[in-house]
């Protein structure tokens, strides 16, 4: 948890997200995570602060620079970004965000 | 003699949980099986254990001896027999008093209509997304309730697709992975499959809660489940988005 996280949030300055991973991205970040971030930040500054936490993490979701795989599916709140905004979707203090590769075998 | 065909008897330690009129709809149901693979064995056998009335199992492939760590319709004297041949086989085995619809093709968006057909419902054991979506789209236009299900290593996903209740297939998994061959450990078909035929036979018994419009996670590393609220695309041209 982010100490001072709600305290901060009174004043309208920092908020908390709660990111979800599931599946082989577990493999390469934490299960769960809590993390403290300014207003106005997006789903692309989460992951730009996700990848600086966990080395392995940005070869597994970005094809390029900027550019996710094809098979990276995020939901903030249960709604994919590709319904929303993609990357630039905004954060909102409270927000649940979910990290998964659909799997494919059978 | 062996009693085979003594319904009552058969069923006697079910009957209890779903009822006798739960145990008639059980009888009376008409599913298709897509894929008879790891997914496939699991939800086929229980389907037949559990008196499920008519069950169509369609796969275009024969048996391998590397289907032998997940697929547990077959026997290692199966290898090179078609997999819906070696399944019917099987399943007749398991329970005489049920009718066994083999069907050997592929799965496309050409043939997805006519399998579908006549089914009350789609059991989703396939391996690759272009075969799903095709079947998913066909079972959602006609009304058909659509239980997915998929694995890889030890991890595994559900979730139970109605028209109308839930939202659609493209809208719970839009970006899917490439198809190949993935790794699987054989109990992860078997967890999963289990749960798609578990939700199958509360949706026919009308028992219980569904996983609509939400998605199971088995984490077998871990042996953890959680599930996620997913909510449609508001402007899907298939679904509107229902959550
Ligand atoms: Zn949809």
């Amino acid at each position: 948890m982010v100490e001072g996280g709600r305290e901060t949030n009174r004043t309208g300055s920092v908020m908390t997200v709660t990111v979800k991973s599931f599946a082989t991205f577990r493999e390469v970040m934490e299960m769960q995570i809590v993390l403290p971030f300014p207003e106005g930040a997006t789903v692309r500054t989460l992951l730009a602060d996700l990848t600086s936490r966990f080395d392995r993490l940005d070869e597994q979701l970005f094809a390029a620079p900027g550019t996710l795989r094809d098979f990276v599916n995020i939901l903030k709140n249960g709604r994919n970004i590709d319904f929303l905004a993609g990357l630039e979707t905004s954060l909102e203090d409270g927000d649940v965000i979910a990290l998964f590769p659909p799997l494919a075998g059978g | 003699m062996l009693q085979v065909t003594g319904k009552n008897e058969r069923y006697r330690r079910q009957v209890d949980l779903v009822g006798a009129d739960g145990q008639a709809a059980l009888g009376r149901a008409r599913v298709v099986i897509a894929g008879a693979g790891g997914l496939g064995s699991a939800i086929a056998l229980y389907s037949a254990a559990a008196g499920i009335g008519q069950i169509r199992i369609i796969d275009c492939d024969t048996v391998e001896v590397s289907n032998l760590n997940r697929q547990i319709l077959y026997r290692t004297g199966d290898i090179g027999t078609e997999k819906v041949t070696a399944a019917a086989k099987d399943l007749r085995a398991l329970n005489p008093g049920i009718e066994i619809e083999p069907v050997q093709t592929r799965i496309t968006a050409e043939t997805a209509e006519s399998l579908v057909e006549g089914a009350d419902l789609v059991l989703d054991a396939l391996d690759n997304y272009p075969a799903r979506y095709a079947l998913a789209h066909a079972a959602w236009d006609r009304g058909i309730p659509y239980f997915h299900g998929a694995v890889h290593g030890m991890y595994g996903q559900a979730s139970t697709i109605i028209p109308g209740q839930s939202p659609c297939l493209r809208c719970i998994v839009p970006s899917p992975p490439a198809s190949g061959a993935t790794p699987i450990l054989g109990v992860t078909t078997g967890v999963i499959g289990s749960i798609q035929a578990t939700e199958a036979i509360k949706y026919l018994t009308n028992r219980g809660t569904l996983l609509l419009g939400r998605v199971l996670f088995w984490d077998g590393t871990r042996t953890e489940v959680e599930i996620l609220s997913i909510q449609g695309d508001p402007v899907c041209p298939v679904c509107g988005g229902v959550s």
